[in-house]
């Protein structure tokens, strides 16, 4: 599409901000599924 | 000067990453998958009187559950309801609506606990918990589809996977917050909703303010849209109020409630039904499940618990994996697979089952429900594929009248065919099997839907005029004679 706006690069900075929010929603997240992978090895024992 | 919650307060300003906004869509869809999860509190609610069995004037389990189906039915009815006003007033509005639902349904519930009134706990939860999860449930699909034009399965992939992840998180944080809470004199519940509710709007909010839409015209770092694109892959787009007339659009909520019925059906019932085919077998011990003493009843109990936590590991990476390989292969061919491969699976199943195949069974059925979970996450995609960008959040949320539907058809199919056998003497063991060949015969359904899908006709699609005063820019200036 010619005329639009350009590409955002984005800032160095903002990645620090990346690993910050994804680790906010990721450890409970892993959290959750280590609670289930102990349920569900009840299956392999 | 644009409000706080404005759609033109979260354009995205030079240097945003795009990165932030699957996290922020996570935040949301974690908070609102705890629904998968209610079941939790089944059984404590089930004694709020007797606490430590049921008591006269305590809820019945079958009450309770009403809150579920509300959850689906509200869920699906605010998505088509709200999806065309999301449009307009953009992700923040729409999420921050989403979070005060949500939480202020559980704050309804927990009045509902201290006042025993069962009508709160499904005004609060089902009712309005329900709007919650349908407004927050589309809230970023339309956002990330744009953010991530090169790769939609896998941008709204990531959002979806925190739907399913979201019970993974609830469940066992419920029960230790009930732990924690109860007394003898209280289940714990009414607090653990309290603790909840708050959690869960803090989250929310953050997901709701971390939104950032993109500037027009902004495309990725280096990527141009493809010269050529797939047929079935559009650059342009259809209105919200066409997208529900076209063939296309139906296909796609046949696709979408057949999978999901087939997936449901077998979800609601996993446990039992591991148990009950291959009985004393998964503990080394011959016998039936009728045959078996308390003890090992209640060991195979713990197994159909583990078997009900695989398949939901298993659902949560469909939604990642398959909406992501979908951006390789095409949606069509992907719900190719999921009908063919999936029939084929179901069909399976008893053979399985009657064999004592153990393995084999928990293996088809792990397969199963990648396919449920990659069913609901390439959905969005296929969407904008054939409809744009544009209105895929508002088109999405029609589309979910296909959850609601399935919510109630797969759990209702499964459990009736189930006991419809048993009342004609069928052994329970063999009480799934024609399930199983009917939930294969709701694929072929999907399977004959999805592979009618076309482009959408011309006459359908909006014109540069439309979509400029959409878009509120500038109309392009016809020259005439």
């Amino acid at each position: 599409m010619s005329g639009g706006e350009p590409s955002l690069k984005p800032s160095p900075s903002s990645w620090v901000l990346v690993v910050l929010a994804w680790s906010l929603v990721s450890i409970p997240l892993l959290w959750g599924i280590w609670q289930t992978v102990k349920k569900a090895a009840v299956l392999f024992r | 000067m644009a409000g706080l919650l404005s759609r033109e307060r979260i354009i995205a300003q030079p240097g945003f990453n795009r990165w932030l906004v699957p996290p922020a869509a996570l935040a949301i869809h974690l908070s609102i998958g705890m629904a998968y999860g209610f079941s939790v509190f089944w059984l404590p609610l089930s004694r709020a009187i007797g606490i430590t069995q049921p008591a006269p004037g305590d809820w019945k389990i079958s009450t309770l559950g009403w809150m579920f189906t509300l959850f689906f039915v509200f869920l699906g009815s605010s998505a088509a309801l709200f999806g065309a006003w999301l449009e307009r007033v953009g992700p923040r509005k729409a999420g921050v609506v989403a979070a005060f639902c949500w939480s202020g349904g559980f704050m309804i519930s927990a009045l509902g606990v201290y006042l025993h009134q069962i009508s709160l706990l499904w005004l609060g939860a089902g009712v309005i918990g329900g709007c919650g999860l349908g407004l927050g449930y589309i809230s970023p699909v339309s956002t990330l589809i744009k953010w991530f034009p090169d790769r939609r399965g896998m941008a709204t992939g990531m959002a979806i996977m925190g739907f399913g992840g979201g019970a993974m998180i609830g469940a066992p944080l419920a029960d230790i917050l009930m732990k924690h809470f109860a007394t003898p004199s209280d289940v714990g519940v009414a607090k653990t909703f309290i603790a909840m509710g708050l959690i869960y709007f803090v989250a929310m909010m953050c997901g709701a303010f971390g939104y950032r839409v993109p500037p027009p015209g902004w495309r990725p770092l280096g990527w141009t849209p493809p010269a050529i694109q797939g047929a079935m892959i559009t650059s342009r787009n259809v209105h919200v109020s066409q997208a529900w007339r076209t063939r296309q659009f139906w296909l796609l909520w046949m696709v979408l409630c057949m999978n999901v019925s087939a997936g449901i059906g077998v979800i609601g019932i996993a446990s039992p039904m591991i148990q009950e085919i291959f009985g004393g077998r998964l503990i080394g011990v011959p016998g039936s499940l009728n045959e078996l003493t308390l003890t090992q009843k209640a060991q195979l109990a713990t197994i159909g618990a583990g078997f009900a936590a695989l398949l939901s590991l298993f659902n949560i990476g469909g939604r990642i994996g398959w909406a992501s390989l979908s951006d390789y292969i095409g949606r069509k061919r992907t719900y190719f697979i999921f009908f063919a491969l999936g029939i084929l699976l179901y069909s399976s199943a008893p053979f399985a089952g009657r064999s004592g195949h153990v393995a084999l069974f928990v293996l088809i059925f792990c397969l199963i429900l990648t396919m449920y979970g990659g069913g609901f996450a390439t959905i969005p995609a296929y969407l904008a594929d054939l409809f744009g960008t544009q209105y895929v959040g508002a088109i999405h949320g029609r589309l979910l009248t296909a959850w609601s539907t399935a919510g109630i058809l797969g759990p209702v199919l499964v459990n009736y065919i189930r006991e419809y056998q048993i009342d004609r003497g069928v052994p329970n063991a063999q009480a799934y099997n024609v399930t199983m060949y009917v939930l294969a015969g709701l694929l072929v359904i999907g399977f004959l839907c999805n592979l009618a899908v076309r482009p959408v006709e011309e006459r359908y699609y909006m014109t540069s005029d439309d979509l400029a005063d959409a878009r509120g820019a500038p109309r392009r200036t016809v020259q005439r004679g």
